[in-house]
C-alpha cells in the first residue's frame, strides 16, 4: 500500500532561499491554525500552498507578509526576520490579501497612484492598468467594479512597488476563466523576469498549470511538498477507474478485482479504484454488476491528478 | 510628507464623492440656522433705541416725535448718556441716540453763526452689523436732512457714530456660535463611522501590508477632518454674516485655533468611539446615541443661568459646553460662562484624555 510512505519533509534546501519557514506556530484560541510547519522557497520559483477553507494558508501568509506575528517558530523573508524587521520587509514584497475592497470612492487609477506613494519606488499606474487589462475601467470607482476587475485592481497594487517577492492569496477566485488564464500568463511573466510568487489557491488546476512546486496544507499542517509530478509520482503508480458507487459490492470485493491496489470513496458518491491493470479491474467490475443486475454509471478511467494525491493524504476531496 | 498629501487628498476625494456626509457636514448645520435664525430674528423691524436730550430745547423735544425717527423706533429716554450706554450693555436697548447740548439754538440760526458742526453721536452695537448699520443709516438721514433745510450754508450737524460691546446678545448671535459647535462635535464623533468602514472593509489591513506608517495614515485622516471643520467654519460664519449681518467680533486666528482644538477634541472622541466599535453598524448607533446627550445636555442652546441647577451640573462636564462658550466669545461676546483660557484648558483636556484611551484601545484588525 502506498499509504504506507513516509511523509517528505520541507524539500530541497535552497542556497539562495527567499522564504524560510521554520516550525511556524500560531494558534486563535482554541484553533491551532498553523501547527508547525516547515518549508523554503528559492528565489524566481512559483510556490503554492494548496489545500481547502481554514486549513491554514492565509495565517501563513499573513505571518510572511508582517501581517501578524507567530506564536513560535521562525520565518525569513528575503533575509529579513518578519517579526522585527516587518517594515524593510513591506517595502520589498507585494501583498494582495484575499478579501479586496479598497477606497470605494476612487478610481481604479487614482487607487493605485495613491499605493505608489506609498513606496520608495513604484511602477507607473498605466502600465499596470494595462498589464491587469483595466484600460476600460481606469476611471471608474472601485465600487462600481465586477467581483474579478476587483480582484485584477488588487492583484496590481500587488505590483506597485514592483516587488522581488509577491504573495498573491487566492489570487482567481471571482474571476471568469478567461481573466483565470490571464493572471496565469501575468504570473508566468513574473517568474520570467525573476521574481518569486508564493500563492496560496483551492484549485487544484491552478496548482497544477502554475507552481513550479506545492506544499498541500490541511488543518494547519503540511502534508507533503514537492512539484506536481513528484507528488503524484511518489504515491501513484496506477490509474484510477471511478464510477457512481454501487452499494452492493463491498470493499474486500473491489479490492479482490485484477489490479487494485486500492478502494477509496469520493464524498460517498463515487468509488475510485487505483489500478495496475485497467481492462481486468473494468472487466471484474461490470462482471459483478451484471450478477447485482445493475450496470456502473459514470464509469470513467483517470490518470492520477493532484485531486487524488490530496484525497489521499487527506481522506476528503478539497472543496469539502 | 508626498505620502500624507495623496492619504488626505484621497480622503477629501472620498468625501467629496460621498453625497450623504456632504449634505450632514456642510447643508444641514446651514439649514438649522437658517431655520433658527429665522425664528428668532423675527419681529426686528422695530428697534428699541435709547434717548438721550442733553439740549432740552423745544427743537430737540420735538425730535422724539419726528415720524422719521418715531415710526422707525421705539425711543426709550434716559437721563444721562451713561445710564443708556449701561441698558445697552445689558440689552435693553439696541442704540443709544444722544442729542448734543445747542441742538436748539443752531437749529434756531440755522447755520448763521459760522462755525463747526455741533456733534450727534449715536452708540451701536460693531457684532450686529445690520441692526447698526439700520439703525445709523436712519440716523444719518435724519441729520442730512437737517443739513439739507440749512442748504447752501455749512452743515449744522455732524453725524458721530461709538460703538458700544453690547453683553446681552441676540438669540441669532447667542445660536450661530452654538450651532458651528454643533456641527464640529458631529464632524468629530462621525470620524468614527469610514475608520471603522475601513477596518471593517480590510482597507487598514491593506494599508498595514505596505510600509507607510500608522501614525502617517491617522494624521491624514485627522487633518481631512480638520480641513471640512475648518470649510465648515468659514461657511457658517459668512452665512452668519449674510443672512443675519454678523461678525466675527475677535482675533480670527484666536478663532480658527479655537475651531481646530474643538475639531481635535471631538475627533479624538470619535477615535475612542471607534475603538470600541467593531462594526460600521454600532459605530454609527454609538455615534447617535452619544450626540443627544453631548449636545442637549451642553449649554450652546440655552444660557446655563436659565437651567435648572441639575442640569447646570452635568452640562459643566460636557465638552460642546466649553467649545460653544469660547467660539461664542471669540465670535460675538457677550457673557463667558468661563473665562476663554479655562475653557480651552478643558477642551485641550478632553483632547488628551480621548487620544490616550483610543491610542490604547484602537485596533487595526
Amino acid at each position: 500500500m502506498t499509504l504506507a510512505q513516509p511523509v517528505i519533509p520541507s524539500g530541497i534546501t535552497h542556497a539562495d532561499a527567499v522564504i524560510r519557514v521554520r516550525d511556524l506556530q500560531k494558534r486563535y484560541g482554541e484553533v491551532q491554525a498553523v501547527a508547525g510547519i516547515d518549508f523554503e522557497v528559492g528565489r524566481g520559483e512559483v510556490f503554492g500552498l494548496l489545500g481547502p477553507n481554514g486549513a491554514g494558508k492565509s495565517t501563513t501568509i499573513e505571518i510572511l507578509e508582517g501581517l501578524r506575528t507567530q506564536d513560535a517558530g521562525e520565518a525569513t523573508v528575503l533575509g529579513l526576520d518578519v517579526r522585527s524587521q516587518a517594515s524593510a520587509l513591506k517595502e520589498r514584497i507585494g501583498v494582495q490579501l484575499q478579501t479586496a475592497a479598497l477606497y470605494p470612492r476612487l478610481t481604479v487609477r487614482e487607487v493605485l497612484e495613491l499605493f505608489a506613494s506609498f513606496y520608495t519606488s513604484s511602477v507607473p499606474p498605466d502600465q499596470l492598468i494595462e498589464a491587469l487589462d483595466l484600460g476600460e475601467r481606469r476611471n471608474a470607482q472601485t465600487r462600481q467594479l465586477s467581483g474579478g476587475q476587483r480582484q485584477r485592481l488588487s492583484v496590481a497594487l500587488a505590483l506597485v512597488n514592483d516587488p522581488e517577492l509577491v504573495f498573491l492569496d487566492e489570487p482567481t477566485t471571482g474571476m471568469d476563466p478567461a481573466a483565470r488564464r490571464s493572471l496565469w500568463e501575468l504570473v508566468r511573466g513574473l517568474r520570467a523576469k525573476g521574481r518569486t510568487v508564493l500563492l496560496t489557491t483551492h484549485y487544484m488546476e491552478e496548482a497544477e498549470e502554475l507552481c513550479d512546486r506545492l506544499a498541500i496544507m490541511d488543518h494547519g499542517k503540511i502534508l507533503e511538498i514537492g512539484t506536481v509530478d513528484q507528488l503524484v509520482g511518489r504515491r501513484f503508480t496506477e490509474r484510477t477507474v471511478r464510477y457512481e458507487r454501487l452499494p452492493g459490492i463491498d470493499d474486500a470485493t473491489l479490492a479482490a478485482f485484477p489490479g487494485v491496489t486500492r478502494v477509496a470513496h469520493e464524498d460517498d458518491e463515487a468509488t475510485l479504484l487505483y489500478t495496475r491493470d485497467v481492462a481486468g479491474t473494468i472487466g471484474a467490475l461490470l462482471g459483478a454488476a451484471e450478477a447485482l443486475g445493475v450496470e456502473p454509471r459514470g464509469l470513467g478511467i483517470r490518470s492520477p491528478s493532484l485531486e487524488d494525491v490530496f484525497l489521499a493524504l487527506t481522506g476528503h476531496a478539497i472543496r469539502d | 510628507m508626498h505620502t500624507l498629501v495623496r492619504l488626505t487628498s484621497a480622503n477629501l476625494k472620498s468625501f467629496t464623492r460621498d453625497r450623504a456626509a456632504m449634505f450632514w457636514t456642510l447643508a444641514f448645520p446651514l439649514v438649522f440656522i437658517l431655520l433658527f435664525g429665522a425664528i428668532f430674528s423675527g419681529g426686528t423691524s422695530r428697534f428699541t433705541v435709547a434717548w438721550v436730550d442733553g439740549d432740552g430745547s423745544p427743537s430737540s423735544t420735538a425730535l422724539l416725535s419726528n415720524p422719521a425717527l418715531a415710526n422707525v423706533f421705539t425711543l426709550k429716554t434716559y437721563a444721562t448718556a451713561d445710564d443708556a450706554i449701561a441698558a445697552m450693555k445689558q440689552g435693553d436697548v439696541r442704540a443709544v441716540l444722544v442729542i448734543p447740548k445747542g441742538f436748539g439754538s443752531a437749529i434756531a440760526s440755522a447755520g448763521a453763526v459760522g462755525g463747526a458742526a455741533l456733534p450727534l453721536t449715536v452708540y451701536t452695537d460693531p457684532s450686529n452689523q445690520q441692526v447698526s448699520g439700520t439703525i445709523t443709516g436712519i440716523v444719518a438721514s435724519l441729520v442730512g436732512g437737517f443739513n439739507q433745510a440749512a442748504s447752501g450754508r455749512p452743515p449744522i450737524l455732524a453725524l458721530q457714530t461709538q460703538t458700544v460691546q453690547s453683553e446681552a446678545i441676540s438669540a441669532v448671535a447667542y445660536l450661530v456660535p452654538s450651532i458651528l459647535a454643533m456641527a464640529l462635535m458631529q464632524l468629530g464623533l462621525f470620524s468614527a463611522i469610514p475608520i471603522v468602514e475601513q477596518r471593517e472593509s480590510l482597507i487598514l489591513k491593506r494599508i498595514a501590508a505596505t510600509p507607510i506608517k500608522r501614525r502617517t495614515f491617522i494624521a491624514a485622516n485627522v487633518i481631512t477632518r480638520l480641513l471640512i471643520g475648518l470649510i465648515q467654519a468659514v461657511v457658517i460664519l459668512a452665512v452668519a454674516q449674510v443672512v443675519f449681518g454678523i461678525t466675527l467680533l475677535g482675533n480670527p486666528f484666536v478663532f480658527a485655533g479655537i475651531v481646530v482644538l474643538g475639531a481635535l477634541a471631538f475627533i479624538a472622541l470619535g477615535y475612542v468611539v471607534a475603538s470600541f466599535a467593531p462594526t460600521e453598524d454600532s459605530a454609527s448607533q454609538m455615534v447617535s446615541i452619544l450626540q443627544f446627550p453631548l449636545m442637549f445636555l451642553s449649554g450652546i442652546f440655552f444660557a446655563l443661568e436659565s437651567l435648572p441647577q441639575v442640569l447646570r451640573s452635568v452640562a459643566a462636564f460636557m465638552p460642546l459646553t466649553y467649545l460653544g462658550d469660547a467660539l461664542r466669545q471669540v465670535m460675538v461676546g457677550g457673557t463667558p460662562f468661563v473665562p476663554l483660557g479655562v475653557g480651552v484648558g478643558i477642551l485641550a483636556a478632553w483632547l488628551v484624555g480621548c487620544f490616550l484611551i483610543s491610542a490604547r484601545f484602537f485596533r487595526w484588525q
